[in-house]
């Protein structure tokens, strides 16, 4: 079994309705938290954070992203999962957030991922890379503030095969700026790839009448991965 | 000769709304198919493989001597396509369609489908 969660509708509602209430919890604050739970897709899709180029690349990342063929290398093609940042920025397939207690879950369409937000805990030690790394998030007024950590190296940061390495940290800043209107801002930092930071947006839009489908990639998938 | 209808570059506007489309694929898809043109193919059904991570027609296509060049028309997934009005039954083996979408880079007889046009007319797009 591949590295991820594989989903269904009813285990996500199983796991939010199970998750204990924490001692001293104050629901009245938590439950004052914005709402942005519902299906959202990207309202415009750009499979590049940089489409130009410019890409503030160290050496060796740069030297890596020219080595890489986009035509076999992408780990998509084997079904893998796009991890973060890439599966929030550049995959236009909705998505839906449950907000519960103790988390924040979002479910994405495509390669039917489970990405978890730990709402009431620090990062872990001793982090397991991981292709979403470990999130976790708190409430700044109206925005939920995600910091994730514990990345393995095997994805790209977006659908243009920028590379990084397991030092990589993303903070999101996501909050709804109207009613059928999400925007997720993105700090992406790895020193040890990237001269300076990057900053990224990516705007969705609320489908309310939409439920996600299964999507089993391995069904038909007729690409072949060469990537490593 | 074959039976391409029309092979003709577009603009950067159509570029761009192409990629602004829905019709996203598991991969790259700018990386294997000539997002600046069009190719324009009419033909018959042999089978519609509706799946994941991409849905496939498969159609024969006849030149003017009634040689047969077989076309693969790849498009997204499932649950994108059913959104936009596909269904399982959309197509059936034997059914005439004109199919029009962005050629192989490598120019084999395979697109990145847009749109289908029925034999009656009727107009089906990949995207939303």
């Amino acid at each position: 079994m591949r590295n991820r969660l594989i989903f269904s509708a009813a285990a996500v509602v199983a796991m939010l309705a199970l998750s204990p209430a924490p001692r001293g919890q104050d629901a009245a604050h938590t439950g004052s938290a914005p709402d942005i739970s519902g299906v959202w897709l990207v309202e415009k899709f750009e499979p590049r954070l940089f489409p130009n180029g410019g890409a503030p690349l160290q050496p060796w990342a740069e030297k890596k992203l020219k080595a890489t063929n986009p035509q076999t290398d992408d780990p998509n093609l084997a079904c893998l999962p796009e991890g973060v940042p890439r599966f929030m920025i550049s995959v236009p397939y909705p998505m839906e957030i449950f907000q519960g207690l103790m988390r924040v879950l979002i479910i994405h369409e495509g390669t039917s991922v489970l990405r978890q937000i730990h709402m009431l805990r620090q990062h872990a030690k001793d982090l397991d890379p991981t292709y979403a790394g470990d999130s976790v998030g708190k409430w700044e007024g109206d925005t939920l503030v995600v910091d994730t950590i514990g990345f393995n190296d095997k994805t790209w940061l977006d659908g243009g095969a920028l590379p990084h390495t397991e030092a990589l940290h993303v903070v999101e800043r996501i909050r709804r700026s109207d009613h059928d209107t999400l925007v997720d801002e993105f700090t992406i930092e790895d020193p040890m790839a990237y001269t300076k930071p990057i900053t990224a947006k990516q705007v969705y839009k609320l489908k309310p009448e939409w439920e996600i489908h299964e999507y089993v990639c391995e069904q038909n998938n007729k690409y072949t991965y060469k990537g490593k | 000769m074959r039976n391409r209808l029309v092979v003709f570059p577009v603009t950067v506007v159509l570029l761009l709304l192409s990629l602004g489309g829905s019709a996203y694929a598991h991969h790259g898809f700018v990386s294997w198919f000539d997002l600046s043109h069009s190719t324009t193919v009419k033909g018959n059904v042999t089978s519609f493989d509706w799946t994941n991570p991409h849905t496939y027609i498969y159609l024969d296509v006849k030149d003017e001597k009634g040689n047969i060049e077989k076309w693969t028309a790849e498009l997204g997934a499932i649950g994108m396509l059913a959104r936009a009005g596909w269904r399982r039954d959309t197509l059936k083996p034997g059914d005439e369609i004109t199919a029009i979408g962005n050629p192989a880079k490598d120019g084999k007889p395979v697109m990145h489908l847009t749109k289908i046009i029925f034999a009656n007319g009727q107009e089906l797009s990949s995207a939303l």
